[in-house]
């Protein structure tokens, strides 16, 4: 089953930057999965992409309201979560600040794989970061 | 017409079950109680609790009235959000989801029903609606925006069958205030949900979860009928610093409010719609000059636009440009809080004077190119994506202005020196047409449209437009994105109405 929580907190330096108000706290049972696709499964593009968010909730970029964020989809990214920092923006971190809970995908075909990460208002990941299990999907 | 009948304005809310004959199909007797007990306990209560009238019921949905649109709204989203906690024990092929539309307008009323175009409407709003969801008109989103704090999506403006004139529809989306306030709330329905904490549960549509008790901001009584409009906005001076001199010089500037720019503006309004602004904007301009950013006169011409290089970026197409001014540099903090002080721009930045201004929104992005119009009587705008493109070009058609492989020190990147969020502007070497800090530093907005590619797009460097745009253009990269985000053909998009740390805007004007 899908794990909790990303333990990939203790990976990290400890917040030190004094730019940030200071890290936002998550709840302890905060959960984030992807409802749609499966792990595993294989699809054809585009599709939908469903986000799940369970003892949180969702809402709008720029909302600082206690235990609400908002989606970001990490595709195929490697590199390690940097806590401090606001998510990154690019093709392979897709922003969903308007408080989307879908998306609809095009991807090349061929493996890839997809994590969801839940942002403060400012963007920044929760403490401790709230994160989905990182799924495979094969896009046929 | 009967002289017992009477005609009102009235919030009418119309609620079906999807997917109901196949619900039938499966279990008649079963899904038959399931719903008369549905109505019974969860339904008839809820709407009574809100001062609503229960109109009509039928096998598979709900009529209702209520004098008041945001108990309408509130209504229909315990509806829903009881509807999750219920359907949460059960497997997916027995949920019983509602759709939702609710409609403010006039209807005919009579002792046990209600007629009319009102509830036309209300009735295409439900059958739009996705399961799970609750449509709303554009009546009802004036009467509520600043009073239910929910997410709305704007979806644009429908044709109703029957009826003239398009109805503009919007999605109510989960409750972004509640969560820590309704764990708290007499009212949350955790009886109904039968779980001791909130808890928002996916399902397949969109991940709804709903919350009762919206937050109230505002008390002021909601006065039906009456055409709210932007005016009657939340009081706002209260997030921003109060230093402006208000002169009073209102009779020479009022007249022109509107963005001045392109067939874009419409669009815009209803972007800036979508999430209802923190400060509210509209004050007649009151400064009769302005420091006006440099700006470079470039000739048109016709260039190619696009590349091979990234499918968002094809196909490469001729484009010609009329002749326009762009600004010199990203516009700075001290610029942006001139607008800032004259109360026309929301969005107070933090940061040196010299920096430019970042974490903007493209709607923040409009609200100063409005304001700084006014203030200068000159016609800027954000520049077209053809004609951002045409300028950072200057000239060239290689990957980047100064040429196809990356060079240390160009342009603030990862991966192109030292990335550095910009402190200040013009420290690095402008482009052949004296543009600085095009490529990399802040990504910089554009007006418009986000399309995938440049399939349809126009050739004579006007900014692409498109009904209910949620996301606009940036181009030029930034120092946190990697050096093909900088290559003078590298698109990218982002929400209109939200704000990100790396984004900056470049003013452009008509000569």
């Amino acid at each position: 089953m899908l794990t909790r929580r990303l333990m990939i907190l203790s990976l990290l330096p400890v917040t030190s930057t004094g730019a940030f108000a200071g890290p936002t706290p998550s709840p302890k049972d905060a959960y984030l999965y992807i409802i749609w696709p499966g792990d595993g499964e294989r699809v054809k593009s585009p599709f939908w992409c469903r986000f799940g968010l369970r003892n949180m909730g969702v809402t709008h970029a720029g909302d600082a309201t206690a235990n609400m964020g908002h989606h970001h989809l990490f595709i195929d990214v490697d590199e390690p979560l940097d806590p401090n920092q606001p998510i990154p923006s690019d093709k392979k971190h897709v922003h969903f600040g308007a408080g989307q809970t879908e998306a609809r995908l095009e991807l090349p075909p061929g493996p890839h794989t997809l994590q969801l990460v839940l942002g403060d208002a400012n963007h920044i990941p929760f403490d401790p970061p709230v994160v989905s299990r990182k799924i495979r999907i094969i896009v046929t | 017409m009967p002289e017992e009948t009477t005609r009102r304005l009235a919030a009418i809310m119309m609620g079906d079950i999807a997917g109901y004959s196949r619900l039938m199909g499966a279990d008649e007797r079963g899904t038959h109680a399931r719903v008369q007990l549905l109505l019974r306990e969860l339904i008839d209560p809820t709407i009574a609790e809100h001062r609503g009238r229960v109109l009509r019921t039928r096998g598979d949905g709900f009529l209702a009235m209520f004098d008041s649109p945001v108990e309408a709204v509130r209504c229909a989203i315990v509806i829903q959000q009881s509807m999750v906690g219920r359907n949460l024990e059960l497997p997916s092929t027995q949920w019983i989801r509602f759709r939702i539309g609710v409609n403010l307008g006039d209807v005919i009323v009579e002792p046990d029903d209600i007629y009319g175009e009102g509830v036309n409407v209300a009735a295409r709003l439900e059958q739009l609606a996705e399961p799970g969801n609750i449509y709303i008109s554009g009546g009802v989103y004036e009467q509520i925006r600043y009073k239910l704090v929910c997410g709305y999506q704007s979806l644009g403006d429908r044709k109703v069958k029957n009826i003239l004139d398009p109805v503009p529809i919007y999605r109510v989306l989960p409750d972004p205030a509640a969560v820590a306030k309704a764990a708290r709330s007499r009212k949350v329905r955790l009886a109904l949900l039968g779980v001791g904490t909130l808890v928002a549960v996916g399902i397949g549509g969109g991940g709804w979860y709903f919350w009762e008790r919206a937050w109230e901001r505002h008390t002021e009584a909601i006065a039906a009928g009456t055409q709210p409009a932007v005016q009657s906005a939340p009081p706002l001076a209260a997030t921003l610093p109060v230093t402006a001199t208000p002169q009073s010089a209102p009779a020479s500037t009022a007249p022109d409010q509107s963005a001045p720019s392109t067939a874009a503006a419409p669009a815009a309004q209803m972007q800036a719609a979508v999430i209802p602004p923190r400060v509210q904007i509209n004050q007649p301009e009151p400064k009769p000059t302005v420091a006006e950013p440099e700006m470079i006169p470039i000739a048109g011409g016709t260039f190619r636009m696009g590349s091979t290089e990234d499918p968002s970026e094809e196909p490469a197409h001729n484009v010609t440009v009329a002749p326009f001014l762009i600004a010199k540099y990203p516009i700075t903090n001290r610029q942006w809080r001139e607008c800032v002080n004259a109360k026309a721009c929301s969005y107070v930045p933090n940061g040196g004077d010299d920096a430019p201004v970042s974490n903007v929104s493209w709607d923040d992005a409009k609200q100063f190119v409005a304001w700084l119009s006014r203030a200068s009587k000159h016609a800027y705008r954000l520049a077209s994506e053809a004609e951002w493109e045409y300028a950072a070009r200057g000239g060239t058609e290689t990957r980047y202005w100064w040429g196809n492989a990356m060079k240390p020190g160009l342009a603030d990147c990862k991966g192109c020196g030292d990335p550095v969020q910009p402190e200040k502007v013009g420290t690095r070497t402008a482009n052949p047409y004296g543009l600085y800090d095009i490529s990399g530093g802040l990504t910089e907005w554009v007006e418009d449209c986000w399309y995938k590619d440049y399939r349809g797009a126009p050739a004579d460097g006007s900014s692409r437009s498109g009904v209910d745009c949620r996301e606009r253009v940036l181009r030029g990269g930034s120092w946190r994105n990697d050096a093909s985000y900088v290559r003078t053909s590298s698109r990218d998009s982002y929400d209109a109405s939200v704000r990100y740390p790396t984004h900056g805007v470049r003013v452009a004007r008509s000569p």
